[in-house]
């Protein structure tokens, strides 16, 4: 028998018998056309790399795009209350390079967090009042103050820490996890973004395909945006007049044709192309049954806040973003914009905090009360912190603070995470990191640990290189924050 | 069926290292092919060039250095006894403190690789230096007589006979002018075309087939896409504010020198050092653009001198790779890990590319970053000029040709709003609960006590107003904004500056939305559509429906001077209903950069009909003056006025802007980032691991020392590596590059050249020819074309005709499971080339046969359909003047020119080719990929630019003389295919049209929805339900596998 001859019902069959870890590709399924192009790595390799005991199955990254000030929301001490006004010593500055927004002031007075916080949870996590809500999940959350960063412009900060390098060109963590465990679902891609803009400052940083590109990788790994509002994957709604019974019939056609061609020249591809087609068939029904939040319950919609009745917005994600992860989507990324303080951060970062406090909050309580949390690893943050110093005059009510990479403030929670904890601590300016230091590589390794690889052995060739998303500085687990 | 996969994948994985390796003990083994990819891969990176990086003081990649052994002081490698070497004994042990490599290495030998190094030992541990740092020569051509007397298939043919294999048989005829037309214009052949091929019996079709095409100017266009690749070309800056750039005249430059077929030195020569060159002309600085390609960046706070850095990085990066298959950018922290680069030989490259008056925050407001100058087209031709004069003249006629139906009922239309305006219309006022602007400071915007939101001057770009709506009352049926002068900007409107705009405003864009909270910022995603739009006044030039498009330097400012209040009103779609969404935010975006913010504004809702007038004071009184008694002038502006905003003529319009914008790129200059040289060029320094605020020692320009030295000129110093008298320079280093004995230039440039037509090339990594790069799947015929690419005198199009008369690449890729079995990647070419098109290709294609292409050589960049604003969603819109922040569609031809001429956002290219592998030309990128994903198929099945196509297919297969169905499918079949269906797919295709014309028949009215995607007109002449049908048979055959797929 002709090995390339299967039929569609045959492999459609297979595909629908549950997927599991076997199914190597999130887009493509015959092995051969697979291995002579090289898209998804080979069994042995995926022996060799997932040889750790897996904690969570897929990622919901809740990216903040901006900088998130790590001294109003999470590292906020006493000793500011005494410090606040006074001039940031050049002893504690160290030297550090400041940007060109501040480098030209001539005194840098500290201010305190710009509101009061709370020790919550077992550990005593100070968390802001500006986030109440996350100050209720402190018993599920851990929080790593001590996360640091080589960059201190937004460009190459927010490529470093979604890309794992400040330089252009490499893939993002979400592309890496897509390739290196493809996704669970057939009917939707594996890695799936989500975008809002915060009410703090509009319009914010802009954000780019970059962040949740293929880079060296190849392109079926790249980030799909869902869109809010008709057509949420571009280009998946059929034409205006063109029905689904219609496409059903086309697409049957085109089977029967390109199934022809295939047995005549002995195209492997064409079979993988005929399977492309059933699968964007049955994403034209998965993405709205995804998208359709009719059947949320009331008491939802209560939790996630009252935006979450709103498409687009960080609530309605955080909504979605549970719907992904029911459906198997591996790595769910959302990434709301806004948090850039340079100016009036007593008026901007209360809306952002109302933006993501109460929905960030929800999607953990959710996930866990459903049994997600248990295999979802869930991460807060952004891509450096703000100074402790007054960017513009102390107590105006134009001033922020700059960019701070020393040292920041994210939260992990899920997926063997020890909820209820903290890592790391920094100085009395949370200026410079005084107790066990992580770098974005650490970061990295920890998050693919968890989903059960090797971060050393995730790796891709290119350029000369088996080129790796933790780079090619050594890289540490975050142990503190594993159960 | 299951049971088959599991074999299947082994075998597979096994096949490829079988190919390319002998079974160790089989025959000798070469170093380069066989032991250099284990040492490099396991061994360099701790026991190979980088110095610093050396442990237990052991080298691997210098046989002196191997046989002397490490700080144990036993020989590493004992030649002729593998049971002495210490190599040998580390990696064969099991001791975890000993073994080789170590665990924390994460790395593992393959007992392949112990027998592979156990064996070269065994056979005397013979080292070579890397093949690919030799200078090619040619090897005697193979003596198999029976491959014929062409050199590539000898090459071939040897290698096939050594694995027992044999050529495929030749491609149909069909098959071979399809691939060639695709190989070498991008586009199929059109029926008539494939025809006149199968009916020229003469023995040399083929060739002037082949001659035809490579003369074809459509061939520039198809090779430059792979070099703007390489060349990270794009129409944006990049990074993260990423606006807009001018470098499409660079692009021209390329086109014309695969067209003109420029020897390939002289491309190199005049892209790294145009502008070095004695009496360099226009064109030759204009191709210096290649070094100016890479991104740029003016994102506040960002240090200059780090982005010069990184500029010049990105240079060194892209030269190295593109021309030299050499992966420097290794060496930028230290020295390279696998090959002979130090970090050194890395700043002495950097040197070259780091002496130019260039800044490091430049590029905002859509100029161009410096140096930039202004150049005319190279492929500007007067005849076109000519042309395009006429077909302007001709173009303005029609637009000026009278529509009396229309405009008669446009004039009644109007005169009916006119009646009906005022209609129960009141004012409300709105609570405004915020009022805030990016990067505005909120002590310069106050809400006054009667809401009026005023402004202290300034510069700021996007102002979002946060209104409560009121609960009570009927539904507001939308605003009014209302300026005002201040004393803060002396009694003015505004604080515009601008030539005619002085003392006013300019409003570039108005949106609204709705929300159940109270939302500072508008929501993108539901803004509110408008139906209705009026001003109290216009500036002229400055029409208030401007106002919906999201382009901010296109705008709506009421007459200048005005002193007193101005208005504009926005009629919604649908009323607001404040018991649903109680809170109204409005975003009104000036123009930034050019200080036209208002001094004041306060917006009000209404009920009622607004009582404005839609058109200009002017216009307004002529149509309220009876048709009978309007004298002639006024007839003649009303007339005037209609052609300029008829929906009817839009077209007409869009031809006028378009033959203007192409005559311009014709006739006129335009910006060009270009290279030179500042009178006071920046020192370069080894930068400690690559930062650069740790400069260590100065050093000059000057080439790796691994490779030949940069000059044999009497005062070129071997032993410094620099002139005696003068600095080295770009063009020296061009030079270098293109002397006889350089061992990597030519070898990339024509495995590059083989890469096109097959796929993959020789060797495999085409932009790696170091160490860590493939072994070439025939070394002897890599290093002979090479060879003879060079003394042909680089000329590229004799090389391509070499590869196109080849039996090699005449061969069907038809493929036995056996075949693929053994050769899924087709790396000894027992068959020919198959894969599927690049998605420049596949957008081409479609616009072709469906009639649409629009052939216009060179020019400005375009932007075709795109789905919503992407650009906004995620831009610095309203905060920077930053260009390209929002996407604003083209129209006419524009939609259908060829891909390459697509406008390239970096940060978010087109989609409808990124989806199909185009990279996102941020950096250098060479050779893409070929995935195979549902997304692709959803966009040749939904987008827009193929639904259109598919309906245009129809309509030419429809108007043509076809005297059945059966005809009818048969062209359109060929039209795509390039051959005649067989009686089962034409059965399967008249049973689809039968099905597709009962689904309209029943529906005629999806019928219209269908046809009506696209802006082209569609001929009224055919019947919809009939059109419908053929465009959905059409949209089949676009997405048969068989279309996109070059065989």
């Amino acid at each position: 028998m002709n090995p390339l001859v299967f039929s569609r019902r045959a492999f459609l069959g297979k595909a629908a018998n549950g997927l599991g870890h076997v199914a190597l590709s999130s887009m493509l399924l015959p092995a051969l056309a697979r291995a002579a192009s090289g898209t998804q790595p080979d069994a042995a390799d995926m022996a060799a790399f997932r040889s750790i005991a897996p904690k969570a199955k897929r990622v919901i990254y809740l990216f903040q795009s901006g900088g998130p000030s790590h001294v109003d929301l999470f590292d906020g001490k006493d000793a500011l209350e005494k410090l606040h006004g006074s001039n940031l010593p050049d002893s504690v500055r160290g030297g550090q390079r400041v940007t060109g927004m501040t480098s030209g002031q001539s005194s840098f007075p500290v201010v305190r967090p710009i509101a009061p916080g709370k020790r919550c949870g077992p550990a005593g996590v100070w968390i802001s009042d500006l986030l109440p809500y996350t100050q209720k999940i402190a018993g599920e959350i851990c929080v790593i103050r001590s996360m640091h960063t080589e960059a201190i412009n937004h460009d190459p900060a927010i490529t470093l820490i979604n890309t794992g390098s400040m330089q252009l060109g490499n893939a993002s963590a979400g592309a890496w996890v897509s390739y290196g465990l493809g996704t669970e679902n057939a009917n939707l891609p594996a890695y799936m973004v989500l975008i809002s803009q915060g009410t703090g400052k509009n319009p914010d940083q802009p954000i780019f395909s970059r962040l949740w590109g293929s880079g060296f990788l190849p392109s079926q790994h790249q980030g799909v945006i869902l869109r809010a509002g008709a057509d949420p994957v571009l280009y998946l709604d059929n034409p205006p007049g063109v029905s689904r019974e219609q496409r059903r019939a086309q697409l049957d056609d085109l089977e029967k044709l390109n199934q022809r061609f295939a047995d005549e020249v002995g195209d492997p591809e064409t079979l993988a192309r005929i399977h492309g087609y059933e699968m964007a068939f049955r994403m034209q029904a998965s993405v709205p049954e995804l998208t359709d939040l009719s059947g949320e319950s009331q008491e939802t919609f209560e939790l996630y806040g009252p935006e979450s009745r709103k498409p687009g917005t960080y609530a309605s994600n955080c909504l979605l973003a549970r719907r992904l992860a029911e459906r198997g989507v591996r790595f769910i990324q959302l990434f709301h914009r806004g948090w850039d303080q340079h100016i009036a951060i007593t008026r901007q970062l209360p809306n952002q905090c109302r933006d993501t406090d109460q929905p960030s909050a929800a999607l953990i309580t959710d996930l866990k009360r459903r049994g997600l949390l248990e295999d979802t690893l869930v991460l807060w943050g952004g891509e450096f912190g703000r100074t402790v110093y007054s960017q513009g005059a102390l107590g105006s009510a134009v001033a922020g603070r700059d960019h701070h990479g020393r040292c920041f403030s994210i939260w992990m929670a899920g997926a063997g995470i020890k909820g209820g904890s903290a890592v790391g601590e920094t100085d009395d300016f949370c200026w410079n990191i005084t107790k066990d230091p992580f770098h974005i590589r650490d970061l990295n390794a920890t998050m693919l640990n968890q989903l059960g690889i090797d971060h050393h052995r995730l790796t891709y060739p290119y350029r000369g290189l088996d080129q790796k998303l933790t780079g090619v500085e050594p890289a540490k687990l975050i142990a503190p924050a594993l159960a | 069926m299951v049971g088959l996969k599991q074999p299947m994948i082994r075998s597979l994985r096994i096949l490829p290292i079988l190919l390319a390796l002998p079974a160790a003990g089989a025959g000798e083994l070469a170093f380069n092919k066989d032991v250099r990819p284990v040492l490099s891969k396991t061994c360099f990176t701790c026991h190979g060039p980088d110095a610093a990086a050396v442990k237990g003081k052991l080298r691997l990649d210098l046989r002196d250095l191997a046989l002397k052994g490490g700080e144990s002081g036993k020989p590493a490698i004992v030649p002729g006894k593998p049971e002495e070497s210490e190599i040998i004994r580390r990696i064969r042990s099991t001791d975890p403190d000993d073994v080789m490599p170590p665990p924390e290495a994460h790395m593992t030998f393959t007992s392949r690789d112990v027998e592979v190094l156990t064996q070269w030992i065994r056979e005397g541990a013979v080292y070579e230096g890397h093949w690919a740092f030799q200078t090619p020569a040619k090897a005697p051509v193979p003596d198999i007589p029976s491959a014929g007397e062409h050199p590539v298939d000898r090459f071939v043919a040897a290698r096939l006979a050594a694995e027992k294999l044999g050529f495929s048989p030749e491609a149909d005829r069909r098959t071979l002018i399809r691939r060639v037309f695709h190989d070498l214009t991008g586009l199929p052949p059109s029926p008539a075309e494939v025809r006149a091929f199968l009916e020229d019996t003469s023995p040399n079709a083929y060739e002037s087939m082949v001659e035809r095409l490579i003369s074809s100017p459509r061939f520039g266009e198809n090779f430059a896409v792979a070099w703007l690749d390489a060349s990270r070309y794009a129409d944006t800056n990049g990074y993260s504010i990423d606006g807009g750039r001018h470098q499409w005249l660079w692009r021209d430059w390329v086109i014309k020198s695969f067209n003109d077929n420029q020897p390939y030195d002289r491309f190199l020569i005049d892209q790294l050092a145009g502008d070095l060159l004695p009496g360099a002309t226009e064109q030759q600085i204009v191709a210096t653009g290649f070094n100016r390609n890479h991104a740029i960046t003016h994102e506040g706070g960002t240090i200059p001198e780090e982005n010069l850095v990184n500029y010049a990085a990105d240079r060194v990066k892209t030269a190295s790779e593109a021309f030299l298959g050499l992966t420097m950018a290794c060496a930028q922290c230290h020295d390279h890990k696998y090959d002979p680069i130090s970090q050194r030989d890395y700043y002495r490259f950097f040197a070259f590319f780091n002496t130019l008056d260039d800044a490091g925050l430049d590029g905002n407001a859509g100029q161009n970053a410096r140096p930039s100058i202004k150049a005319s087209s190279c492929l500007a031709t007067a005849t076109e000029a000519e042309t395009v004069r006429r077909e302007l003249e001709a173009a303005r006629t029609a637009l000026a040709a009278p529509l009396p139906e229309a405009q008669q009922r446009w004039d009644a239309d109007r005169r009916a709003d006119l009646a009906n305006r005022g209609r129960g219309f009141s004012l409300v006022p709105l609570e405004v609960l915020s009022a805030t602007a990016p990067n505005g400071s909120p002590d310069r915007i106050r809400i006054g006590e009667d809401h009026t939101v005023s402004i202290a001057g300034g510069d700021f770009s996007a102002y979002n107003v946060l209104m409560r709506l009121p609960a009570a009352g009927p539904p507001l049926r939308g605003i009014r904004v209302v300026f005002s002068a201040t004393p803060a900007s002396k009694g003015k409107l505004g604080f515009g500056s601008a030539k005619g705009l002085e003392g006013n405003f300019h409003l570039g864009t108005i949106t609204s939305s709705v929300s159940t909270f109270a939302a500072g910022n508008v929501d993108l995603n539901a803004i509110l559509p408008i139906t209705r739009l009026s001003a109290s006044s216009v500036q002229p030039g400055h029409d208030v429906w401007n106002v919906l498009n999201s382009d901010p330097l296109v705008g709506w400012a009421p007459r200048t001077g005005a002193a007193g209040p101005e208005h504009l009103t926005l009629t919604f779609e649908a009323p607001l209903q404040s018991s649903a969404t109680p809170y109204l935010t409005t975003e009104l975006l000036f123009n930034f950069g050019a200080n036209t913010s208002p001094a004041s504004f306060r917006i009000f809702g209404f009920v009622g009909e607004d009582d404005g007038a839609r058109d200009p004071e002017d216009i307004t009184a002529i149509l309220l003056t009876e048709a009978a008694t309007r004298t002639p002038e006024q007839a003649a502006a009303l007339q005037a006025y209609f052609q300029r905003i008829a929906p009817e003529k839009a077209a007409d319009r869009s031809r006028v802007d378009n033959l203007q914008e192409r005559l311009s790129m014709l006739t006129a200059k335009h910006p060009v980032l270009v290279m030179n040289t500042s009178a006071k060029p920046r020192k370069t320094h080894i930068l400690d691991r690559g930062v650069y605020s740790s400069p260590k020692e100065e050093v000059s320009p000057g080439s790796p020392e691994a490779l030949p030295p940069l000059s044999l000129d009497p005062s070129f110093d071997k032993a410094s590596g620099s002139f005696k008298d003068r600095p080295a320079n770009r063009l020296d280093l061009a030079l270098w590059m293109v002397r006889p004995d350089h061992p990597l230039t030519s070898r990339v440039a024509i495995n590059r050249i083989w890469e096109h037509f097959f796929g993959r090339g020789l060797s495999a990594s085409s932009a790696d020819f170091g160490s860590q790069g493939q072994w070439p799947s025939h070394p002897e015929l890599l290093d002979w074309l090479a060879t003879d690419f060079r003394e042909k005198g680089w000329d590229r199009k004799h090389l391509i005709r070499m590869i196109l008369t080849s039996r090699t690449y005449r061969q069907s890729s038809d493929a036995s499971p056996e075949l693929l079995k053994r050769d899924p990647r087709n790396e000894l070419l027992a068959r020919g080339p198959r894969f599927r098109l690049s998605a420049e290709q596949v957008r081409d294609q479609a616009l072709f046969v469906a009639g649409l292409l629009a052939e216009r050589l060179g020019g400005p960049s375009v932007k075709p359909y795109q789905p919503g604003d992407l650009w906004r969603q995620v831009s610095h819109y309203g905060s920077s003047p930053a260009t390209s922040q929002t996407f604003v569609q083209d129209h006419g031809e524009k939609l259908h020119r060829r891909s390459l001429y697509t406008y390239w956002k970096r940060t978010l290219p087109p989609v409808n080719l990124s989806v199909f592998d185009a990279p996102n030309r941020e950096i250098c990128s060479i050779g893409r990929t070929s995935t195979n994903t549902p997304l692709q198929a959803l966009v040749t099945l939904n987008d827009t630019q193929f639904v259109e196509a598919a309906r245009s297919l129809a309509a030419t297969v429809l108007l043509a003389s076809h005297p059945s169905d059966a005809e009818r499918l048969r062209a359109a079949f060929e039209a795509v295919t390039s051959r005649l269906p067989v009686p089962d797919e034409a059965a399967i295709l008249d049973a689809a049209l039968k099905r597709e014309r009962n689904r309209y028949q029943a529906d005629p009215a999806a019928a219209g929805e269908l046809l009506s995607i696209g802006e082209t007109p569609r001929p009224p002449s055919i019947p919809a339900v009939e059109h419908a049908a053929w465009t959905q048979v059409a949209a089949t055959l676009l997405n048969l596998s068989e279309t996109i797929t070059r065989r």
